[in-house]
């Protein structure tokens, strides 16, 4: 699913790293917020990050929504990051939304924001490319240079 | 880092890898910090975590610290293993951790034959996660042992003593095999220390030097008389031997209970359920006759016991009396009629029936229960009596939902004073000394060390695997498996309708299994297995599956018959013949389902017989004869071939008529194909005697024998 609406195309793209053993989560992270609670903040991405994460434990449903979740943790330390949306309710799926599945927990995560080629600004959503010509994409590690702290 | 532990110093660590982020700290238990414990690179062997001692100890146990949550990390499967020095470790203990928030703590083998031993490292070695992707995490270990110099001391001097001793008698050994005499004889005379046994130096004798294969042979005859093959015999496997029993009077019938009378050979059977209705006739099958005897037709008009299915007995052997209680009441019948739990004794000789009680729950026993266990304790003259589900009233429409069903305790019956006391009620508490009740459980009296042992049942719709036994002079608990490791393979899974015996001599539980959990499945699941546990080595092996695959062959012969799968059978053991008997239960036949089975069956479990070991002696001391007669008078050999040889061969059995039919072709070949490896510079005979000779000692006990292994085993390339 690619995103389509506007306002996620002007959004920072973030690298994500695990808080408890800094490995590199994932390199296409957005800052978005809880559809069911706008409190809570979260990033999410569109590829589901392999080699870095796996599911834990069983699906399960929170009091907010009926969305079918499954806890996901990072391989290295194995403590949970985050879930992945198996099967989104109705009316989740048909409010706005970035149409990303797969989320990590704030307080699991540190980020970055990334760089574009010039290495002068940030790189955003709507730079990066199709998600078919995303495995260019995975496989470039971002090198320290290209990013920089915001926060 | 050196940290005082509870009782050990490890100052060192050895790790094949770690992963780099956490602070390498498993010496501290902080079960909130994530980042407080060790951590592998990847998940792929080998993994391990080697500790040093900063003194060689006696290590008993080791505990291991979790984090406050469950964690994909947590070692499912782990070994541990310790020696003295790194290279040489032997395994301690095969384990895992539950997933959860607990510290748990494994003793870890310390003794060899009641010796002692001394460690110095420690290694541990996971082998599975509980998340399978992901790496291995131990967050914090304790050592518990003894440290004391005073004690730890003396072991390692037997350590030492042991090993030096070990590989004098290895080189022993090895000289003797290569015929070294000089040598052989010189550090035997300066160590003092014996290879083996006299009596085996004396085969050794006889059979390599001296080629006296008649002597040899008296030799063996006497050790078997002696008793000396007894010890190989009880490690070899039980092979099952089922036949079944054509009584000359047959009755129908299953569902019903039987107890036996071990001193006068006979099997009670009375009441069960025909598929259609309860039943009140009490048989007797003398075994010695092989005859079924009506006792009584209709028990209840003899003033005994109504009919009734779902019942148990016990039997006294001793003063002859028989106990019977409880029984199962359909919901329709249990509105109308009393729920009250009576309890009857049946006297053989006088042949009486005496109601005891009217309603043991009144008189401070159990409640009216069905699907429970009752033992004998003919020494003491108590009964014990656990489990049931207790049968309650249906009563008015507002009670028609279903409410929480009710399990009964653990009583114990005073046969004389004719009291109850309630020893155990229903627990859900996980108290060292509680206990949960159940159904259809299994429950024995240990005659000898005065335990019960319970295992197996259901609760509701759950399963329970779980063991324990209870002392019964003692009043206490201990729990030998509480069933929630997966053992898989190797524990008669629940589930099951098991039925179970016990051989206080023997020291072994028999459960014979039946059906499968899956209902649906019920025709191609109803499979029996027979499981043998040993109680003091604490281990189940299965003896027997029942296949399904032999029963379309026509060409089984009537001695392979086995009984078809059944479940709701019942069991009966004879202790003093060591032979089972198996009686009805239902076939679980989807297209009959109230057919019920009246066979009879029963079965021996069999190891080879001290007779049979002799032959096989016989056979291969005469077999190495012919091959070494072979060699210089092949017309001779022969002779011997056909008459002496042929003489030790069960020529019914196909595998060793086999065998002795491709014996000839050694008269026909040369000697050099017979080298064996490792005695190239020794002449061919002796070295053949050798072999045979390390053949033979393997049926005497290990503490006669020379060592098992060679010294030039050792050798890697």
């Amino acid at each position: 699913m690619s995103t389509s609406n506007a306002s996620f195309k002007n959004k920072c793209v973030a690298q994500v790293n695990c808080i408890f053993c800094e490995n590199l989560l994932c390199t296409r992270g957005m800052k978005a917020v809880l559809l069911a609670d706008t409190e809570v903040e979260l990033f999410s991405t569109d590829i589901p990050p392999n080699r870095t994460v796996d599911f834990v434990a069983s699906c399960y449903s929170t009091d907010s929504c009926k969305c079918k979740l499954r806890d996901i943790a990072c391989l290295k330390c194995g403590n949970v990051v985050g879930y992945h949306v198996v099967a989104p309710c109705k009316p989740c799926l048909l409010s706005c939304n970035n149409g990303h599945f797969w989320m990590f927990n704030s307080d699991a995560v540190s980020t970055l924001n990334r760089l574009d080629a010039t290495g002068l600004n940030l790189l955003l959503w709507g730079d990066l490319p199709e998600l078919e010509d995303s495995e260019n994409e995975e496989s470039e590690s971002p090198s320290e240079e290209e990013c920089i702290r915001l926060l | 880092v050196s940290v005082a532990e509870e009782n050990f110093i490890f100052n060192h660590f050895t790790i094949n890898s770690y992963f780099s982020s956490f602070f390498l700290n498993i010496l501290v238990d902080k079960p909130n910090d994530q980042s407080s414990r060790w951590s592998s690179e990847s998940n792929y062997p080998p993994q391990f975590l080697i500790l040093k001692l900063e003194r060689p100890a006696i290590v008993q146990s080791i505990t291991f610290g979790k984090y406050e949550k469950t964690h994909v990390c947590n070692l499912k499967k782990f070994k541990v293993f310790g020696g003295m020095s790194e290279e040489n470790m032997t395994e301690l203990l095969s384990s895992g951790l539950k997933n959860d928030y607990n510290k748990e703590t494994f003793t870890l083998k310390h003794k060899i034959d009641e010796q002692m031993f001394p460690c110095r490292f420690v290694k541990i070695v996971p082998l599975m996660s509980w998340g399978p992707s992901f790496n291995f995490s131990i967050w914090y270990i304790e050592l518990h042992g003894i440290e004391d110099p005073d004690v730890v001391q003396p072991c390692l001097n037997w350590y030492s003593k042991y090993r030096e001793q070990e590989a004098i008698r290895l080189c022993l050994k090895h000289f003797r095999q290569h015929n070294y005499t000089e040598a052989f004889e010189s550090l035997q005379k300066k160590t003092r220390i014996a290879l083996e046994h006299p009596m085996l130096t004396h085969l050794h004798d006889r059979l390599v030097l001296q080629g006296d294969f008649d002597a040899c042979e008296e030799f063996i005859d006497k050790a078997v008389k002696d008793g000396l093959f007894n010890q190989y015999i009880s490690q070899q496997e039980y092979k099952p031997r089922w036949s079944q029993i054509i009584p000359k009077c047959n009755k129908g019938t299953s569902s019903q209970e039987i107890s036996r009378d071990d001193v006068n050979k006979t099997v009670y059977l009375f009441g069960g359920w025909d598929g259609t209705q309860d039943l009140a006739d009490f048989w007797a099958y003398s075994v010695l006759e092989n005859q079924w005897a009506c006792v009584s037709r209709d028990t209840e008009k003899e003033s005994g016991p109504s009919a009734r299915s779902c019942h148990k007995m016990c039997i006294d052997s001793q003063r002859r009396q028989i106990y019977t209680l409880g029984r199962y009441l359909d919901s329709s019948v249990r509105n109308s009629k009393s729920l009250k739990s009576d309890f009857y004794r049946y006297d053989i000789d006088a042949n009486t029936w005496t109601l005891l009680s009217e309603d043991t729950s009144a008189d401070g026993g159990p409640k009216l229960v069905f699907d429970h266990q009752m033992c004998m304790d003919s020494e003491k003259h108590m009964i014990y009596t656990f489990g049931g589900r207790i049968l309650t009233c249906n009563g008015s429409v507002e009670d028609s939902r279903t409410s929480e069903p009710q399990f009964s305790g653990l009583y114990a019956f005073q046969c004389q004073a004719g009291s109850w006391s309630l020893l155990r009620e229903d627990s859900c508490n996980a108290g060292p000394e509680d206990i949960q009740s159940r159904i259809g459980h299994c429950m024995l009296f240990h005659t000898r060390n005065r335990c019960l042992y319970v295992f197996g049942g259901q609760r509701s719709k759950t399963y329970l695997n779980d063991f324990f036994s209870y002392d019964v002079d003692g009043d206490h608990v201990e729990i030998i498996s509480d069933g929630t490791k997966k053992d898989s393979g190797m524990v008669p899974m629940t589930g099951f309708t098991q039925r179970a015996t016990i051989d206080p001599e023997l020291n072994e539980i028999h459960v014979l299994s039946g059906l499968s959990k899956d209902k649906d499945k019920r025709e191609e699941n109803v499979r029996n297995s027979f499981w043998i546990y040993d109680i003091a080595r604490n281990n189940w092996s299965c003896v027997y599956k029942n296949d399904q695959a032999v029963k379309e062959n026509p060409n089984k012969t009537l001695q392979e018959e086995e009984p078809c799968p059944r479940f709701a059978h019942q069991l009966v053991y004879d202790e003093m013949h060591k032979v089972h008997y198996l009686f009805g239960g239902n076939p679980g036949k989807s297209c009959s389902p109230k057919m019920r089975l009246d066979d009879f069956w029963s079965l021996r479990l069999c190891r080879p017989s001290k007779e049979y070991l002799l032959r096989h002696c016989r056979y291969l001391i005469r077999k190495y004869r012919f091959e070494e007669k072979a060699q210089s008078e092949p017309l001779s050999a022969l002779k011997y071939l056909q008459n002496d040889l042929s003489l030790t061969v069960d020529h019914t059995d196909p595998d060793e008529t086999k065998e002795f039919q491709l014996l000839p072709s050694a008269l026909f070949k040369s000697g050099s194909d017979f080298i064996p490896l490792g005695f190239s510079d020794v002449d061919q005979t002796y070295a053949q005697r050798t072999q045979l000779f390390d053949t033979l000692v393997n049926f005497f006990p290990d503490s006669m024998t020379p060592p098992k292994g060679n010294l030039v085993d050792l050798i890697t390339l």
